[in-house]
């Protein structure tokens, strides 16, 4: 639990413009009554749809396969988000993500220790990545809740390569966007803006890390960290920084947003581990999303059934220690 | 306000006033059906009847200091006849809400989370609910004529520690402070400093009184 009391630079919500006011719906139902009818709706529309649209459709990496795995519902997918930056609730984002904010054009920034630092337009980096694939992958919240879900994107490791890091790297700082005008929670302030993660990068250059631009075979809803955010399947879903517009290179572990808001709480591994409790919940099962009322818990699995794949991650690590 | 009193004094209205809460999670789950309720409808529901038990407690701890802050207030009269009433519809949210958790996170989860490695803000929700269950069990007539008045009164004092337990759960169940519990226990908390100021007040002015006649 945590009290934030506001800084005295801070503006009330109440003093916020409203969304819907501060994007214009006068004008834009003015278009409409005009006879500009679907065009010009078109045009207006929100951004969502049109975010990171190379690549489509994607073709599905037989290693990752839905057949293996039953995808949760897309309805649930996209409706059930914990996207604090667009509200706390898990209905939230789906609308408040949706007013207006701008996920078309989009740069992201490749920097720090690097050999090749570079500024992209997304379509033009999954392009020059070579294009998108789809997984499907097991998503396990931190709050003991899980999905599966059928991302489209690339391969982490193929972005490093891209950068070129430097042999003195060795972690990766990613930054999510900073729009307190289009986004209600980083006018309440209710984390420390922008979202911040971190890997290592060996971590980053795991086979699973990935960073999608999609999911259900179309680009990323706003809601669900649009146009481009990181999957890692084998840590807690808040790791799965979304909507990034910086990528840097370090020396140094960078400190990600909750292990800063609550540092007992949530740590800078986060690995799906069913034997480190959270202090207040535990971690050895999970509710599944999508399974109505009576689906109870089922348990959850060390690195969230990926130890395959991560487990010489952390040999000799303490797991209880680097939670 | 002739009107809004009787409304009040009726126990068909009270009783309605309990019971439609309980059936406002039909509503996101198959009437107008929510994703985000829909993806884990029996969290929500959890979370619901949880929220009510909690606002049904602070509403009914606000009687006595209403009766005290205004003794002649009609309303305030009303209101008290239905402490029993609203004390265990309390508990019977809460009941539903344990219900919910463990339908959901099995009996397992509640032993891990309170017995193998304790959490606290279960051990709190688990207490509050030991409160109330005692509460209700002793709000039969029978129990409070066995108990005798003043026994019976300091028993339910108790209802105050439930509060604030029940408060404790709601803030660490969540991972950011959730605001609405300033809203639940806020008013609450305002009127009893008021009515201990009050009745302070009252106990300084009795003695001038009785030397004055």
């Amino acid at each position: 639990m945590l009290i934030r009391s506001p800084k005295s630079w801070e503006i009330p919500t109440s003093a916020v413009t409203s969304a819907s006011l501060y994007h214009d719906r006068p004008r834009r139902d003015f278009l409409r009554t005009l006879g500009l009818g679907l065009a010009g709706a078109a045009l207006l529309r929100p951004s969502a749809l049109l975010a990171a649209t190379a690549g489509f459709p994607a073709k599905g990496n037989p290693l990752y396969p839905g057949s293996a795995l039953k995808p949760t519902p897309e309805e649930y997918v996209t409706g059930y988000n914990n996207f604090y930056e667009f509200g706390t609730d898990k209905g939230d984002p789906k609308e408040l993500a949706n007013q207006g904010w701008k996920t078309d054009p989009w740069t992201i920034e490749l920097a720090g220790l690097v050999r090749s630092p570079a500024k992209f337009d997304v379509n033009e980096l999954v392009k020059k990545i070579g294009g998108i694939e789809e997984r499907v992958y097991r998503h396990r919240c931190v709050e003991a809740w899980s999905m599966v879900i059928p991302w489209d994107g690339f391969a982490l490791a193929k972005l490093v390569a891209l950068a070129d890091p430097k042999p003195e790297a060795k972690f990766l700082k990613l930054t999510s966007f900073n729009d307190p005008k289009s986004s209600i929670g980083q006018r309440d302030h209710n984390l420390n803006y922008p979202y911040v993660e971190g890997l290592r990068l060996d971590e980053a250059t795991n086979e699973l890390a990935f960073l999608a631009t999609g999911v259900y075979g179309k680009p990323l809803p706003n809601q669900n960290g649009a146009p481009i955010r990181l999957v890692t399947p084998w840590k807690y879903g808040f790791k799965g920084i979304k909507s990034i517009v910086r990528i840097e290179f370090t020396a140094t572990q960078p400190t990600n947003t909750w292990n800063i808001m609550a540092p007992s709480e949530y740590g800078f591994y986060a690995n799906v581990n069913p034997t480190v409790d959270h202090p207040r919940w535990s971690q050895a099962s999970e509710r599944i999303i999508g399974g109505g009322i009576f689906s109870g818990r089922q348990a959850t699995l060390m690195f969230n059934g990926y130890d395959k794949q991560v487990a010489g991650l952390y040999k000799g690590l303490d797991l209880a220690k680097n939670y | 306000m002739a009107f809004f009193e009787k409304l009040l004094r009726s126990k068909i209205f009270v009783w309605t006033l309990l019971v439609l809460p309980g059936l406002w999670p039909l509503w996101p789950i198959f009437v107008v059906p929510d994703p985000s309720v829909g993806a884990d409808p029996l969290k929500f529901i959890l979370h619901h009847f949880g929220f009510v038990a909690c606002v049904l407690l602070a509403v009914v701890l606000t009687f006595t200091p209403l009766r005290v802050l205004w003794p002649k207030s009609k309303l305030a009269q009303a209101l008290n006849r239905h402490r029993r009433l609203v004390g265990v519809g309390a508990f019977a949210y809460a009941l539903l809400h344990l219900i919910a958790y463990l339908l959901g996170n099995g009996l397992s989860t509640l032993v891990h989370d309170a017995y193998v490695v304790p959490k606290p803000f279960i051990l709190a929700g688990l207490t509050a609910f030991t409160i109330l269950l005692v509460l209700a069990i002793t709000s039969l007539h029978a129990l409070v004529r066995w108990i005798g008045g003043r026994r019976w009164k300091n028993l339910h004092r108790l209802a105050y520690l439930a509060a604030a337990l029940a408060a404790y759960h709601q803030i660490y169940a969540r991972k950011l402070f959730p605001v609405q519990v300033l809203w639940i226990f806020g008013p609450l908390a305002l009127l009893e400093i008021a009515r201990i100021v009050r009745q302070r007040a009252n106990a300084a002015a009795r003695p001038k009184a009785a030397a004055a006649g």
